[in-house]
């Protein structure tokens, strides 16, 4: 009984001291300057951090853009300063960087940051309003632009966009045409259903839609279009209301057009990561980064681009389509003089630099004045016309991450469960996070 | 008659004959085989995957094949190992890594050895209390999170850049577990050592390092495997601390935290991958086995009453 | 941060110097004085552990708890609120309206109901078995402890593939020559737990068969011989000598594996992801406290998650110690 009555008597003391701990540290730095000067050479520093390893291609584009800049900007007296934090799997390690220099009082000025965080990173005043620094006809030329409560936040760097990868050896093989399903014509959901039908038919898996990779983005950000196309909405447009949105009956179309095609056999839970590539299954729902592997990696079944192609998303009462990107933005730092950091952010989103940065990721331009050589009807030139075409970004919502497990969660259910109860479930579960977090 | 009792004992009953001794040692042979596959295979399929180009590898997913090597195609395996040592850049890492954990070791076995025979021989106002916050942190395990121990390091101590590395050894420097263990293990030591150093003239540091470390090498090894292991596998905490190195300086980056990363950049394959987690835990297993006698011994005699 | 920080200290060296007095005040009572030059050295012997155990173990606790009573948002760090119990109040609603909470709660319970006694189980079964003076016993010592070595995000992936739902996975394809439907043994609610039980206890008990045989090697042999003149049989050995002489090793191990057990996180995370038949207290809490940013909420879970083990630690140790 005395070590239980000790251990409670440790217990309170650690919380009235850490109580204090915290009373006692309350405000930061709130300094403000016009800049970082380098006195030797008379140069404005603009420091800018990135989300990827300095030695992987995506980081060496950078590098020689940031050079790049730094030649040109030399008469100017601005010079970039670039560090590289790479965003390891799974690890919070970028995330934590960006926050704890906040808290510091060191951060750079300009960070990239994936685009689902625009709202809470808009919320939390991490990034600056940039929508009177950044000229309209540059705005105008992004196929996306990071916006929040109407302000703008931050810029492309490149874009992503997804579709069905397909095996044209069992296309064939079978009689199977889709050579009329384009993004300027695309298929629908009844269209799509008949493929997945002859597949099934032939005896081959029909479709991968990874409905299997809940654990992570993958599955909501391949799958939310169709709860786009069917008509559907996740949030109201500020962010803030979900119920009513999340579990509206257009919602319960998209959900239930995904759970038609498992229940039918079309698609299920049990496709194998590699079933694709070892030509088992018929179509494969990706993102932009399969071309290579397919390319490169999996000579045995995909010999050359005739054996496989790509096809666009399906489309019910609107055509909808996956985007996604990482972004430039100006943060809100102690610097409160935004010029330098502003000719560093147009040069590093200018047509040159998205055309340098896609070459070497092999991603799609952010840019529309980018000049493509994509030959028509190649899964690049597929991807970049849906983009412009049908292109929707996932919901801005300061509960983003919320949004997203609650997605995940309807979809690995989806196979067993009632779409419509599945749906008010994860509808309540959100508005509760949402009203948590507006109060 | 008796000392052959002793021999024989506990495993087996006086009367046994050699042939049922034989076929007791098969058997266990046997059993001991199926216990270890199923123990080893982790490792099975790691080897046969670094032989593994990534279509090869795709083929086999899913059957007993992903345990089997490509015998077909081996010149793929050294292609895997030789990609992890000069694409990558590895040896950098495990240099790095076996200088922080040569490091951690040393100041551990210091700082908390110093504490453990403090606590379990000397009489000083305050010991109960600090017995008690021991088994107290021990017992309690509190949920904390990582962010107030980064701000510590990063804000309060202000180590960044290369001065970072001294957040990746001072928190392994601390171990109350280690304590405990030491503090358990001197406490078995006979009182009767320290008097004779004593006697000659050693004043209690000198009885420290003279008398008591040498005694302690079960303890001493233990505690110095765990810390190696500890050192070597953690990746979460020096990937959030260290600073990444720009191309041309030596890397702060331990061997984990630099797998993690270079499993993230595009076009590195399973194979490599599994190459480059066969080759940094080489240095675990050839220290483990080293040194696995002396770990049962340690645990054993530090008794480890709670 | 520093100032805070120094107060802290203050407050402990402070408390210490209190109890100190204290002692030293029994202390003449009972006419056994302490020694200075003993006292000094002891105390400069123990500054650096004291100095490193305040900064790196004591202070992250005490500011891990203080966050409980704030709202503390990841996003926002210079404006923290004391918030009172607000965030307690918050829990209790979540456990009560059955929220992902209450099944965290579940979640963990029937882990640590099923891996303990499993894990253990499985650790003094190796032990005995290497514990055997035959020839090869070192080399399996060696097997059983690789899991432990071996880390967890590569052990994971493996068991992925072994428990992959599809025909060709490696367990569905090995029951299919019985005649079995293939399963989706981690979708499946009835059988996802098991699977993370069986998994963990796989995975750890090395280490404890290690504790174990140390343990076996502090048994006096006299005991084995002595039973063995009585007409024991193995069992009765097991019974009367080698379980009796494990006490005090087993009380550590279980101790320690529960605690373990409590905290799992990493296994669920990678096997399932985050839903409601795997989720456990510490996955809630990260994901809490990391994916959605509200450290304070995750905080109070922390405390009330300490509060609740170390309360049956302790009633464990008093439990298996009247025993003795």
């Amino acid at each position: 009984m005395k070590r239980i009555f000790n251990f409670l008597l440790v217990l309170t003391l650690a919380c009235v001291m850490a109580l204090c701990s915290v009373a006692c540290d309350n405000g930061g730095t709130n300094d403000t300057d016009a800049g970082e000067v380098d006195t030797a050479t008379g140069n404005t520093i603009v420091k800018i951090m990135f989300h990827v390893d300095e030695k992987s291609t995506e980081g060496q584009a950078y590098k020689k853009r940031i050079e790049a800049f730094n030649t040109a900007y030399k008469d100017r007296k601005i010079k970039a300063s670039a560090t590289y934090k790479a965003r390891t799997v799974g690890a919070a390690g970028y995330e934590t960087e960006l926050l704890n220099n906040q808290v510091e009082g060191t951060l750079a000025d300009i960070v990239t940051f994936d685009a689902p965080n625009t709202a809470a990173y808009a919320d939390s005043e991490l990034l600056y309003d940039i929508t009177s620094l950044i000229p309209q006809d540059v705005q105008n030329d992004f196929y996306s632009l990071n916006t929040y409560k109407g302000k703008l936040y931050g810029l492309p760097i490149q874009e992503s966009s997804a579709g069905f990868f397909y095996n044209k050896k069992i296309f064939r093989e079978l009689g199977i045409d889709v050579s009329a399903y384009t993004v300027d014509n695309p298929w629908t959901f009844d269209q799509f259903k008949d493929v997945c039908g002859r597949l099934k038919n032939a005896g081959v898996t029909p479709v991968d839609m990874r409905i299997d990779a809940t654990k992570d983005e993958t599955a909501t950000y391949l799958l939310y279009p169709f709860i786009y196309a069917a008509g559907g909405e996740f949030t109201s447009p500020d962010g803030y209301t979900a119920t009513g949105y999340f579990n509206s009956a257009a919602t319960a179309d998209g959900f239930g057009f995904i759970k038609s095609l498992i229940d039918a056999g079309y698609t299920s839970y049990k496709i194998g990561v590699t079933d694709f590539f070892d030509g088992r299954v018929g179509m494969y729902l990706s993102s932009g980064w399969t071309i290579p592997d397919l390319d490169n990696k999996y000579k045995a079944v995909f010999a050359s681009r005739e054996d496989w192609g790509l096809l666009p998303y399906p489309k019910s009462v609107n055509a909808a389509s996956a985007t996604g990107s990482w972004s430039f933005g100006i943060t809100n730092n102690h610097h409160s003089d935004k010029s330098a950091a502003k000719e560093l952010l147009l040069w590093l989103t200018s047509a040159e630099s998205s055309e340098a940065i896609t070459t070497a990721t092999g991603m799609i331009p952010a840019r529309k004045a980018v000049n493509t050589d994509y030959e028509a009807g190649s899964p690049e030139y597929t991807l970049l016309k849906q983009l412009e075409t049908s292109g929707r970004q996932r919901p801005v919502t300061v509960a983003y991450p919320t949004f997203s497990t609650c997605f995940n969660q309807v979809i690995a259910a989806l196979g067993t469960g009632n779409v419509m109860e599945l749906l008010n479930t994860q509808a309540s579960t959100l508005q509760r996070e949402m009203d948590n977090l507006k109060g | 008659m008796k000392k052959q009792l002793y021999e024989d004992l506990p495993n087996f009953k006086r009367n046994k004959t050699p042939v049922k001794k034989t076929v007791g040692q098969i058997i266990y042979i046997i059993v001991g085989t199926i216990l270890s596959l199923i123990f080893l295979f982790p490792i099975i399929y790691m080897l046969a995957t670094s032989t593994k180009s990534e279509s090869a590898y795709a083929a086999s997913a899913g059957s007993l094949a992903m345990f089997l090597p490509d015998f077909a195609n081996l010149g793929e395996a050294a292609k895997n190992y030789g990609n992890v040592f000069s694409n990558y850049g590895i040896w950098r890492y495990a240099v790095n890594s076996f200088t922080y954990a040569a490091i951690v070791i040393v100041l551990n076995i210091l700082v908390n050895g110093l504490a453990g025979y403090v606590m379990a021989k000397l009489r000083f106002p305050g010991k109960r209390f600090l017995s008690f916050m021991i088994i107290f942190l021990i017992v309690v395990p509190v949920e904390t999170s990582i962010i107030p121990l980064y701000s510590i390091v990063k804000i309060m101590l202000g180590l960044k850049n290369t001065m970072s590395v001294l957040g990746v050894i001072l928190p392994a420097t601390i171990s109350i577990f280690n304590v405990f263990l030491f503090m358990q293990f001197f406490g078995n030591i006979p009182q009767e050592y320290e008097e004779a150093a004593r006697i000659d003239g050693a004043n209690t540091l000198g009885v420290f390092f003279k008398v008591i470390l040498p005694l302690s090498k079960p303890i001493v090894a233990t505690v110095a495997v765990f810390c190696f292991i500890g050192v070597w596998n953690d990746y979460l905490w020096p990937s959030m601390i260290l600073p990444y190195a720009s191309e041309g300086q030596w890397p702060l980056y331990p061997i984990q935290s630099a797998l993690t990363t270079i499993q993230s950049i595009q076009g590195i394959t399973t194979g490599e991958i599994m190459a480059s987690l066969i080759v940094t835990s080489i240095p675990i297993f050839v220290i483990y086995v080293l040194a696995q006698k002396y770990i049962v011994q340690g645990f054993g005699t530090a008794g480890l009453k709670m | 941060m520093t100032g805070s920080a120094l107060i802290i200290a203050a407050v402990f060296v402070a408390g210490f110097v209190g109890i100190a007095i204290y002692d030293i005040a029994t202390s003449r009572r009972r006419k056994e004085k302490y020694r200075f030059g003993t006292v000094a050295t002891a105390y400069l012997m123990l500054i650096p552990a004291l100095v490193l155990a305040f900064l790196f173990v004591l202070l992250p606790i005490l500011y891990s708890l203080g966050y409980a009573f704030t709202d503390y948002n990841l996003l926002k760090p210079n404006n923290i609120k004391y918030v009172g119990f607000d965030q307690f109040k918050k829990v209790f609603e979540e456990i009560g309206e059955k929220g992902t909470l209450y099944h965290a709660l579940i979640n963990t319970l029937v882990f640590v109901v099923g891996v303990v006694p499993l894990q253990i189980g499985l650790a003094l079964l190796l032990a005995l078995f290497v514990n055997k003076p035959l020839k090869g016993s070192k080399i399996f010592k060696v097997c059983f402890f690789a899991p432990v070595v071996i880390s967890l995000s590569v052990t994971s992936f493996l068991w992925l593939q072994i428990l992959s739902p599809s025909e060709s996975g490696l367990l569905n394809s090995l029951l299919g020559i019985f005649g079995a439907e293939p399963h989706d043994w981690l979708r499946d609610p009835a059988t996802a737990m098991p699977c993370i039980i069986v998994l963990s206890a796989w995975q750890g008990c090395g280490y404890q068969m290690l504790i174990f045989l140390s343990g076996l090697t502090n048994i006096r042999q006299e005991l084995y011989e002595a039973a063995s003149l009585d007409g024991a049989g193995a069992w009765r050995k097991f019974t009367l000598v080698t379980w009796p002489g494990l006490r005090s090793t087993f009380i550590y191990i279980i101790i320690t594996v529960f605690i373990g057990a409590c905290r799992i996180l990493t296994q669920p995370m990678l096997m399932t992801g985050y839903q409601n038949h795997t989720v456990t207290l510490s996955y809630y809490m990260y994901q809490q406290g990391y994916s959605y940013r509200h450290v304070g909420y995750s905080s109070a879970v922390a405390l009330l998650m300490t509060i609740v083990i170390g309360t049956v630690t302790l009633i464990q140790r008093r439990a298996f110690r009247e025993k003795n």
